[in-house]
């Protein structure tokens, strides 16, 4: 229990305004976009370093857990106080500090939200590529914490290839930086890499120092619609093996065509079984040449139709549709998981087989989605939570959905992070000499254990 | 009464968080119980019983401006705005009204209070204007920038019948109580243009107050009166429209009150089928070959969307092309158009802070269209607008009134 007389001195610190302790205020930071609940004893909201580091300090002194958070967009729990405590959200600590064009790399404070700075940089024509399908929600400290990847990981990567450092306050409250402004940087250990999807247990980041590119020239966003999923499961490989590298390579399901047809109305075909949502970016010489053949491979793969969208807005159109696929199958039914087991791209076609089958085996309702250029699965695993025999079905199938991903040499978690949702399989992937290493890290960084306590590491089996 | 459908609904939010920042409340306190998800999880809580409908939760639930951002960007469908509606009105008995809502809705909902306040109103707002310190506000606009009364209402500047020669059709209009004794100019313009375009216009005797304020204030009893007047007024079969010149009327009579009625356990049928006929005046306008009878005025027109019009009616074309119809007026689309002014009604006084916050970004995005007209559909807009502009000489309009400037060349 959090001390009354701590409480007051987070209140010095912050200000009443800034200390949410209302029952109806610590509900609403009992969830994030994963299913458990885990109520608070208060959240914090600092707006400074210096705020941020005080807040450990008497953290530390007094053994308060503390537990960071973005918009609470996450979809394993990380960011929940699991253990009770105080969470310490970077909401309102959102300033975009820099954006040096000459040098182009751009600081920001953590609780600036992805793409309130692709905005801002698209206007001095740069490109921050990280883009979460929760762009528009999510936090930069979050996505650095959590190593957020996203729709453009098959060409550009994830958001620990943009980071290039970080000031970070430790458990104890001291502050210090990693990293920095340079492109390259070999000086001592790597921690700014280390501490990128460290998910919240090693240090809070009060600036990110982020890596830019120049604003790609062009786009063309197509779309390719298949009868049969396979043959788009099929599409990917043949692409990805021809050595082009499209900006963004999507599956999805008839399922999920269905959701957001629902609530879009962009008029996909719904006797489908499956679309590839695609972008081509760079030089138009590059990008028209690029486009025409993956439409050819897409038409030799047995794609039925293949559209180049016509103009700006259809394109914004069907990535915004893209986006909302996780929000929209609660169209379908009232609960959702995100399974994000990845593997290698050649085995994609074969993996989506598999988890059709592993779905119809436990008679669980799964749609389909992938980034699937770089094999990143994301079975939606669709449910209903009060009803608890189809609980034990459902965590069948994730079991199940795990064997088959490790069995091919694939992992857990491609994006979303291991949090309470996958812990109990980590030390299936994890060798005890890796786990036990990790622990040490921990200690080294939070010898009292305080910072986020309860996560993926304490709870994995 | 929370309708079970609409109490199944909560356990449709899978919690995405896609309605937190484009929620304009949100963006200005950055905390959870402000977004639409925080809103909607505490609600489930309070249908399941796990939480009280506390003080703290009525704070919550009326910051809010009920622009309807979420329920439209809600990528599983939830109605957000109708489940914070029906839960303001479930609330209602416990947290009652505050004395000044109690006040206006009297006003609103009696007929013989109202003409009493009107009198002593126009009387006596010169010299109370006078009184009133110049640096006051009432929620975020300044004294000096609040509307002054009709001299003499719209309603009874006219006759119930307004004819045209061989009409070509004829419209009931309902004036809304801002048209009616606040915004003559927008009534005159609408009947000005619809007169000059060979329609009838028949504005019915005995109209009320829409009753909108009231009933998301929760109080829809009050406004049941109102609601099932006005329905039965507007109930016509020989008419082929029902003209609106307020978003928020117009919204009311054509999707709330079936919401409400509903909700209530009343009837339906009567409030359906006057619904489908209701048309805001930008609408109707729509259909007419207006080009030949325009004449060119000078100026720099940008539009701002009301909630009411774009989100609750799905109008967003028609008054843009209106004002685009029009020659020598430069049209120009703002940044964020369709976002919220920040009013909301009673929002503006009860939260000055974030609607401050709300109305700062638009008054920007104005200014950076360097136009010197802002029109829009809604009186509350308009109003919010108008008071957090400052000094700048840009004007703010109803869109019907440009039209009738460039029919007559007369000033509005």
């Amino acid at each position: 229990m959090l001390k009354p007389e701590i409480l007051q001195k987070f209140i010095s610190i912050l200000g009443p305004e800034r200390v949410k302790t209302t029952k109806e205020d610590l509900l609403t930071y009992s969830y994030d976009a994963f299913i458990a609940e885990s109520i608070p004893e208060a959240v914090l909201f600092p707006k400074t370093t210096q705020e941020a580091a005080e807040i450990m300090k008497l953290a530390s002194a007094s053994r308060v857990f503390v537990t960071p958070r973005g918009s609470g967009s996450g979809l394993s729990a990380a960011a929940l106080a699991k253990e009770g405590g105080v969470l310490i959200c970077f909401t309102m600590m959102n300033r975009i500090l820099e954006i040096n064009c000459a040098n182009r790399y751009a600081v920001v404070e953590p609780g600036v939200v992805i793409s309130e700075l692709q905005k801002e940089l698209d206007k001095v024509n740069l490109f921050y590529p990280p883009d979460p399908g929760s762009a528009t929600v999510a936090t930069m400290g979050g996505a650095v914490m959590m190593n957020a990847g996203g729709m453009r990981g098959v060409k550009y990567g994830v958001t620990r290839d943009y980071l290039l450092g970080m000031e970070i306050v430790l458990p104890s409250g001291a502050v210090m930086n990693t990293g920095g402004i340079n492109a390259k940087d070999v000086t001592g250990y790597d921690l700014t890499r280390l501490i990128c999807g460290s998910e919240g247990t090693l240090a809070l980041a009060t600036k990110i120092i982020v890596r830019l590119l120049p604003k790609p020239k062009t786009k063309r966003t197509l779309l390719a619609i298949y009868n049969h999923i396979d043959d788009a499961g099929n599409t990917v490989a043949k692409i990805i093996e021809a050595g082009i590298i499209p900006a963004t390579l999507e599956l999805m399901d008839k399922q999920i065509m269905k959701a957001l047809e629902d609530f879009m109305h962009l008029g996909f075909p719904l006797d489908a079984e499956a679309l590839l949502l695609m972008d081509v970016d760079g030089d138009v010489e590059v990008v028209e040449k690029q486009a025409a053949l993956i439409a050819n491979f897409c038409k030799a793969q047995g794609a039925r139709d293949v559209r180049v969208s016509q103009s700006e807005k259809e394109n914004e159109q069907l990535w915004v549709a893209r986006r909302s696929a996780f929000g929209a199958v609660a169209r379908l039914r009232p609960n959702c998981l995100v399974e994000d087991a990845t593997v290698p791209v050649s085995r994609l076609t074969e993996a989506i087989k598999r988890v059709i089958a592993i779905s119809e085996k436990n008679r669980v309702q799964i749609a389909v989605l992938a980034h699937a250029g770089d094999g990143n699965l994301h079975p939606l695993i669709l449910f209903d939570q009060r009803n608890k025999e189809e609980l034990v079905r459902v965590e069948k199938a994730l079991d199940e959905i795990v064997d088959y991903a490790l069995s091919v040499g694939g992992t857990l978690s491609g994006e979303h992070g291991i949090g309470i949702a996958k812990s109990k399989y980590l030390s299936r992937q994890l060798s005890p000499t890796a786990l036990e290493m990790m622990r040490a890290v921990k200690k080294t960084f939070d010898p009292q254990g305080i910072l986020n306590p309860g996560s993926f590491l304490e709870s994995a089996a | 009464m929370i309708t079970p459908e609409l109490k199944e609904e909560v356990y449709n939010c899978i919690k995405c968080g896609l309605c937190l920042t484009p929620c304009p409340v949100y963006k200005q306190l950055w905390f959870e119980g402000a977004s639409p998800r925080g809103k909607v999880q505490l609600i489930k809580k309070i249908i399941e019983g796990k939480l009280e409908a506390s003080d703290r939760f009525h704070q919550l639930l009326f910051t809010c401006l009920l622009c309807e951002t979420c329920t439209v960007n809600c990528p599983s469908g939830l109605k957000v705005d109708r489940l914070m509606k029906a839960m303001r009105a479930e609330v209602l008995e416990k947290f009652g009204l505050p004395w000044q809502k109690k006040m206006l809705f009297n006003l609103l909902t009696g007929d013989r209070l109202l003409p009493f306040f009107l009198f002593w109103g126009r009387a006596l707002q010169t010299p109370f204007r006078a009184l009133l310190p110049k640096e006051g506000k009432v929620g975020t606009i300044p004294y000096s920038k609040l509307p002054r009364l009709n001299k003499k209402s719209l309603r009874d500047q006219y006759p119930e019948v307004i004819k045209a020669d061989k009409p070509k059709e004829r419209v009931l209009y309902f004036t809304g109580c801002a048209t009616n004794y606040l915004f003559e100019n927008v009534g005159k313009a609408v009947i000005d243009v619809l007169n000059r375009l060979g329609v009838e216009v028949i504005i019915p005797k005995g109209q009320m107050c829409c009753g909108l304020p009231i009933f998301l204030a929760g109080a829809r009893k009050m406004a049941l009166k109102n609601i099932q007047k006005n329905i039965e007024l507007f109930s016509q079969d020989d008419v082929d429209a029902i003209l609106v010149d307020c978003a928020t009327c117009g919204a009311a009579l054509k999707k709330e009150y079936i919401h409400i009625l509903e909700e209530m356990g009343e009837s339906t049928e009567a409030a359906k089928k006057m619904g489908k006929k209701v048309m805001d005046v930008s609408q109707y306008l729509a259909n007419f070959d207006l080009e030949k009878h325009l004449q060119p005025i000078a100026g720099r027109v940008t539009y701002h969307d009301p909630c009411h019009l774009l989100r609750s009616q799905g109008v967003k074309e028609e008054p843009r092309a209106l004002l685009g119809k029009i020659p020598g007026l430069q049209f120009v689309e703002m940044a964020g158009a369709d976002v919220c002014c920040g009013g909301g009604g009673t929002f503006q006084w009860e939260h000055p802070d974030v609607s401050t916050g709300i109305t700062g970004n638009k008054v920007k995005a104005i200014k950076d269209t360097g136009a010197n007209l802002v029109a829009s559909g809604c009186p509350g807009c308009r109003l919010q607008i108008f008071g957090n502009l400052g000094e700048e000489p840009i004007e703010v309009v109803h869109p019907v009134e440009l039209v009738a400037k460039a029919l007559s060349q007369k000033s509005y």
